[in-house]
């Protein structure tokens, strides 16, 4: 127990229940009453942003909804606001596939917020569809670059392709212009480069965990990737597109829990320090 | 069995296998389709369909393994084990019930996901945070040297990330570009090129029958004698 202890010595060993409570009351302080904090615009997501509104009119997408339930509340807020972007800008068909087998119903969450049809005027089969969940990761991606309709004949309900109209003329990768990849697994990020990018040259984005964003800068530097966001970043994406949702209120939360952890850091070194100076501590 | 079904024939499906998929990576060979592919092209593209359905239906597989797994614990009343798998077992029954009678698209489906494992995986995840406070409170210290180096670049990271800091401190943005761009890039490329060279060696050693764990368990004269 703490008897004894001096008050130095208990800042050096503050008890986790006490860092948890602390954490919580600031995570929900936000949550509850958003501060509105300024959010800048980081220049991987004005790339991704401003790749997107390049795309010229007629212009096809893949989506890879690869990411699963854990990820979610950080991904998939980025996936929200990219596709109200894509569908504002219209005339431009969004294809999405999934290579994580939650895939289809983080998918319906997400086309449920965004809401194409009564928001932008944008029709499922016409403007956007999902191909469904397919098996194997990069034998997947590699199956569907050859030939999409030799690896998947219906779309994620089932109905056949050859009844909608956005797949008229889409037959393997060099059919499209953009490919867009959500995922909490490195294997899927890093797969769509070796079998996407670097066979047929499409030119390629991702947004990943936090944590997985030095592992994949290394693509970026090299010029294979254009942009790697992380889904974080959904608050700033959210900025650009000028449709504040949970990224917005999210990135309130990512300020103030970054600073009480960079408080923690230096209120335990201070002590630490402090009492290796009296004599005590390792 | 003798060495030639067990290790042998295995090995040749391998090594043919792999040739033809790479060879169709990287290069073209002729004859040329009409559609300016190589002639192995077509022939991979079946392997690759072939892959993605042993993919789903060892994903089935699994599912039904878990099934057996979890019925011999049910069967012999493990203690502090059989409620668990009972439980397990009752919701995979659920979720295929739905599943194969009402789709996996459809607002039933949907729902019990969304109402039990969305929300239950996205609050497992979440937890970490709690984890990673605790753990960066306690491990980032002044020890030494590198333990301090270790801070200060752990300090400028978390400032960096945190949005609203880098409007009152745009030095932030620049030091953490050098960190991300350089220093990380670098170590991570050196990490990377080390896996691949990994990777390429064990992708040789398979295709030649030197690496033996995909055939199952094997007798010292199965896989061709110890190694020297």
């Amino acid at each position: 127990m703490s008897e004894g202890k001096t008050i130095i010595e208990r800042l050096e060993d503050i008890p986790r229940e006490i860092l948890y409570a602390i954490l919580l009351i600031v995570f929900v302080i936000p949550l509850v009453r958003p501060l509105g904090l300024p959010v800048p615009i980081s220049p991987n997501v004005r790339t991704w942003y401003e790749t997107i509104d390049s795309l010229p009119p007629g212009s096809v997408v893949m989506v890879d909804f690869g990411y699963s339930g854990g990820g979610e509340p950080e991904l998939g807020p980025m996936a929200v606001a990219v596709y109200h972007h894509i569908f504002r800008k219209g005339d431009i068909k969004v294809i999405t596939m999934s290579t994580s087998i939650e895939g289809p119903q983080l998918w319906d969450k997400a086309i449920a917020e965004v809401r194409p049809e009564q928001r932008w005027g944008a029709e499922y089969g016409v403007d956007y569809i999902h191909i469904g969940y397919i098996a194997g990761t990069e034998t997947a991606m590699a199956a569907i670059g050859k030939d999409l309709r030799a690896t998947t004949s219906t779309d994620y309900r089932g109905t056949p392709l050859d009844q909608y109209p956005i797949m008229d003329d889409i037959v393997d990768a060099n059919d499209f212009d953009l490919l867009l990849c959500y995922t909490t697994g490195g294997d899927q990020s890093e797969g769509w480069v070796r079998q996407w990018q670097t066979v047929y040259g499409t030119r390629y984005m991702c947004s990943v965990l936090a944590m997985m964003v030095p592992t994949m800068l290394p693509y970026q530097n090299a010029g294979q990737i254009i942009s790697v966001t992380s889904g974080a970043q959904a608050g700033e994406m959210e900025g650009l597109v000028g449709i504040p949702a949970r990224g917005i209120k999210s990135a309130d939360v990512i300020t103030l829990t970054h600073l009480l952890l960079i408080g923690y850091v230096l209120i335990g070194n201070i002590a630490a320090l402090i009492h290796r100076g009296q004599g005590g501590g390792k | 069995m003798s060495v030639t079904y067990k290790k042998t024939i295995p090995v040749l499906i391998v090594f043919i296998t792999a040739i033809l998929v790479m060879a169709d990576y990287f290069i073209i060979l002729p004859p040329v389709t009409e559609a300016g592919a190589s002639w192995t092209s077509n022939t991979v593209k079946m392997l690759q369909n072939w892959g993605i359905i042993l993919t789903a239906f060892s994903l089935g597989f699994g599912a039904f393994n878990l099934f057996l797994f979890h019925s011999k614990h049910i069967s012999r009343r493990t203690k502090d084990q059989w409620l668990f798998s009972l439980w397990l077992l009752i919701v995979i029954a659920l979720f295929t019930v739905i599943g194969v009678f009402l789709g996996p698209t459809s607002d039933q489906y949907n729902w019990i996901y969304n109402a039990s494992y969305f929300a239950l995986s996205a609050t497992v995840y979440s937890s970490l945070g709690f984890y990673m406070t605790s753990g960066v409170y306690r491990a980032l210290r002044i020890k030494n040297v590198e333990s301090g180096i270790f801070l200060v670049v752990g300090l400028i990271v978390l400032a960096k990330n945190a949005p609203a800091l880098t409007v009152y401190f745009p030095i932030l943005d620049t030091t953490v570009a050098f960190i991300r761009d350089v220093l990380t890039t670098s170590a991570q490329r050196g990490i990377m090129i080390g896996g691949s060279l990994g990777a390429l060696s064990l992708g040789i050693r398979t295709m030649t029958g030197r690496e033996t764990g995909f055939l199952g368990r094997l007798t010292e004269e199965e896989k061709g004698g110890p190694m020297q």
